[in-house]
């Protein structure tokens, strides 16, 4: 008998229950139901939360107007810290007038050599203060990842309330899930020795945020 | 004899328990970590109702998720493992540690593969695949810092969330010295930032050069046939992202059904691990890479695994199938506190493991875990999923009284005390006799400082004796008459 074939007979045999059939159409019932469990009743703007609940992440976060000026912002904020003016940045933002803020950009996958990351986000999360951020030829997962500084521009208009929103979102514009879903939740960080907090563990060091437009 | 222990040291817990508590470094390194587990968990958990949120109303959600999943596994398995393969990615199977390494070694020669960087993988230490790797000519590099580490170490995690909690900062310097090849340097606490930024250093050239990468899964989503991965260092996402091959090793029960039950699980898994609201990396890998994608594996595998799981299913001990690791119970359990997590002898410690080393490598080969308990029932508390450790560690004494694997003097013990209790004049005449005793022992001040029949009691504190000499029938009906 195959390991699987021996598993799950010995787990059917656990379950005890008999009827799979019926027990298959009642599971696949229960998905179509989409049934949520207890979720967050947030008080207040949301931008304003996810703002607030960011930097209590220790990211940092800027409200520009609209995107025209986030070039000019970013230039402003990397050389307010002594960093580079030069960064990789994911193709759906490429198209912003870096250059003329004095930035170097490359487009495309991140290489260990790029001090910073620019990326978009697929939406972002008011209770934690997470970016949702979507694997894909024009947002490769690693911008956000190999960086030792990560901005990440993200639109007032898609910030939502929880992660159960953030999923309805994604079901409704893109029907499945792409390779990978990074909840981004603040520069990487690591405790392992003596419990103390180290930013930059293996990913990013600084993240940034960019809130573009007004409150929702 | 069960494969599992032959790994595991459980027998020896006793003689393993007296030699760490006699540790100095490691009681400094136990005594400075226990308040910031329990200290960080408490905050989260008060800061809930803030938002509308409930730990009681949220972890029975959290439970019945679970209950729901494993009261139908063998379904939810089935319907994971089709989502799965409509996505691109291969799903093996393997019941035991062995067959973990033969698949994983068999991933590796099939795809060329030289080096594999891996994010934390308890069930890897299950199958001591590092060991596998290394005599197949594969070079293994565990890529959380702590996991980093043990491996430089050449020990096993101390703890399931915090594998070097038992390290204290100039163990982890005199290590890196050695291993990286330099002087070691006087260290005080504010230089962990920099021993930090040396691992980074050494593990991203290890990120970019390996073949293959290899995970376990926080959970396994059925409706998508997703791994979830939940981690703070970004080392998860680095070997999910950049080697061609990505394997994920995982139990059979780690399945849920839906997107949304994870979302809820998210609400408790973080805030019981490390008193975080959210952990800052929670990635959902589904499928391999896409046609137009320029990075991501090529190759996905998910490896499913019983190693013991498949007979706890339906059994009295089905509820321990529930845990997600997030080690809240070890984090609150004074025994886990005193002895560190080396000392329960396998791959988990705690109350957790107390009662799935049993159950994982044979109840006759962990007979001391079931009673690693001072009662005291925090574990419980705290438990997201509200598992009844203390129950189940219960079941598992009950079971060997039953099947006779206990110390003759300890069972004819409790059959006297059985014959004793079922004839109450003579149970009454016989505590009034030790309740006198206790008495003239305690001299009248209420407490035994020395008790000679089991010095053991009294060695560290005194032995309470309450009731001035009467026992509490005698207390009870002279109540009664006032």
């Amino acid at each position: 008998m195959s390991a699987r074939d021996d598993i799950l007979a010995r787990v059917r045999a656990g379950v005890g229950k008999g009827d799979a059939d019926a027990r298959r159409a009642a599971a696949l019932a229960r998905l179509q139901a989409g049934q949520s469990g207890p979720q967050p009743t947030l008080t207040g703007d949301l931008v304003e939360r996810f703002c607030a609940k960011a930097e209590s992440l220790a990211s940092t976060v800027a409200r520009v107007d609209d995107y025209a000026a986030v070039p000019a912002h970013v230039a402003e904020w990397l050389s307010a810290r002594q960093l580079p003016l030069q960064a990789v940045t994911a193709l759906d933002v490429a198209g912003l007038d870096w250059a003329e803020a004095g930035l170097s950009c490359r487009s495309g996958v991140a290489v260990d050599a790029d001090p910073v990351g620019i990326s978009g986000c697929f939406c972002a999360i008011a209770e934690t203060g997470t970016l949702m951020l979507l694997s894909g030829p024009a947002t490769p997962a690693s911008v956000s990842l190999l960086p030792e500084t990560h901005i990440a521009l993200v639109p007032a208009a898609r910030v939502v309330a929880s992660m159960e929103d953030a999923f309805a979102l994604l079901k409704a514009e893109r029907g499945a899930l792409p390779r990978a879903v990074n909840f981004v939740s603040g520069p990487s960080r690591t405790g392992d020795i003596e419990q103390t907090i180290v930013l930059g563990a293996h990913g990013p060091c600084r993240v940034h945020l960019i809130v573009i437009g007004e409150n929702s | 004899m069960n494969a599992n222990a032959r790994h595991s040291q459980a027998m020896h817990f006793t003689a393993r328990a007296a030699d760490k508590v006699r540790n100095p470094v490691l009681q400094q390194a136990l005594q400075k970590a226990k308040p910031l587990f329990s200290g960080k968990r408490a905050k989260a958990m008060a800061a809930l109702p803030d938002d509308g949120l409930e730990f009681e109303a949220l972890r029975e959600a959290c439970a019945g998720i679970r209950d729901r999943a494993l009261n139908d596994l063998d379904v939810w398995l089935e319907i994971f493992e089709e989502n799965a393969r409509a996505r691109g990615a291969e799903v093996l199977w393997a019941r035991d540690g062995g067959e973990i390494c033969d698949l994983v070694i068999d991933v590796a020669r099939r795809h060329g593969v030289k080096k594999v960087t891996k994010s934390k993988s308890m069930l890897s230490e299950e199958a001591h695949l590092n060991d596998a790797l290394a005599a197949a000519g594969i070079e293994p590099v565990e890529t959380d810092l702590g996991e980093y580490i043990i491996q430089l170490a050449g020990e096993a995690p101390s703890h399931i969330i915090a594998p070097a909690v038992h390290k204290t900062l100039q163990e982890v310097e005199a290590l890196f010295a050695e291993k990286h090849g330099r002087p070691q340097a006087a260290r005080t606490s504010a230089d962990i930032p920099a021993l930090a930024k040396e691992a980074r250093g050494v593990l991203r050239q290890h990120f970019l050069s390996a073949d293959m990468g290899i995970s376990g899964a926080n959970f396994l989503i059925a409706e998508t046939g997703t791994a979830t991965l939940v981690t703070n260092e970004g080392n998860g996402r680095m070997v999910t992202t950049l080697p061609r091959v990505h394997v994920v090793i995982t139990g059979i029960e780690k399945v849920v059904p839906t997107l949304q039950d994870f979302a809820t699980l998210m609400r408790l898994l973080p805030r019981s691990a490390t008193g975080q609201t959210i952990s800052n990396y929670v990635s959902l890998l589904t499928g391999t890479r896409a046609d137009d994608e320029s990075e991501g594996p090529t190759k996905t595998v998910f490896i499913l695994v019983d190693n013991g799981r498949a007979d706890v299913v339906g059994s009295h001990y089905q509820d321990i199938l529930r845990c997600i690791r997030c080690g809240a119970c070890m984090n609150h359990c004074p025994v886990y506190f005193s002895l560190g997590g080396h000392a329960y002898g396998w791959v988990y410690p705690g109350p957790m493991g107390s009662v799935l080393t049993p159950l994982y490598t044979g109840i006759e080969n962990a007979l001391d875990l079931p009673h690693a308990s001072t009662g005291c029932r925090q574990c419980s508390s705290v438990c997201p999923v509200r598992i009844p450790l203390p129950e189940l560690m219960h079941g598992l004494r009950q079971e060997q009284q039953r099947r006779g694997l206990r110390p003759w003097g300890e069972r004819f013990g409790l059959r006297a005390w059985a014959w004793i209790a079922g004839r109450p004049t003579l149970y009454r005449a016989l505590t009034r006799i030790a309740a006198r005793y206790l008495n003239w022992l305690a001299d009248g001040e209420g407490r035994i400082r020395l008790f000679g029949f089991a010095p053991g009691w009294t060695t560290a504190r005194d032995l309470p004796v309450a009731g001035g000499g009467k026992t509490f029938f005698e207390q009870y009906a002279a109540s009664k008459r006032d």
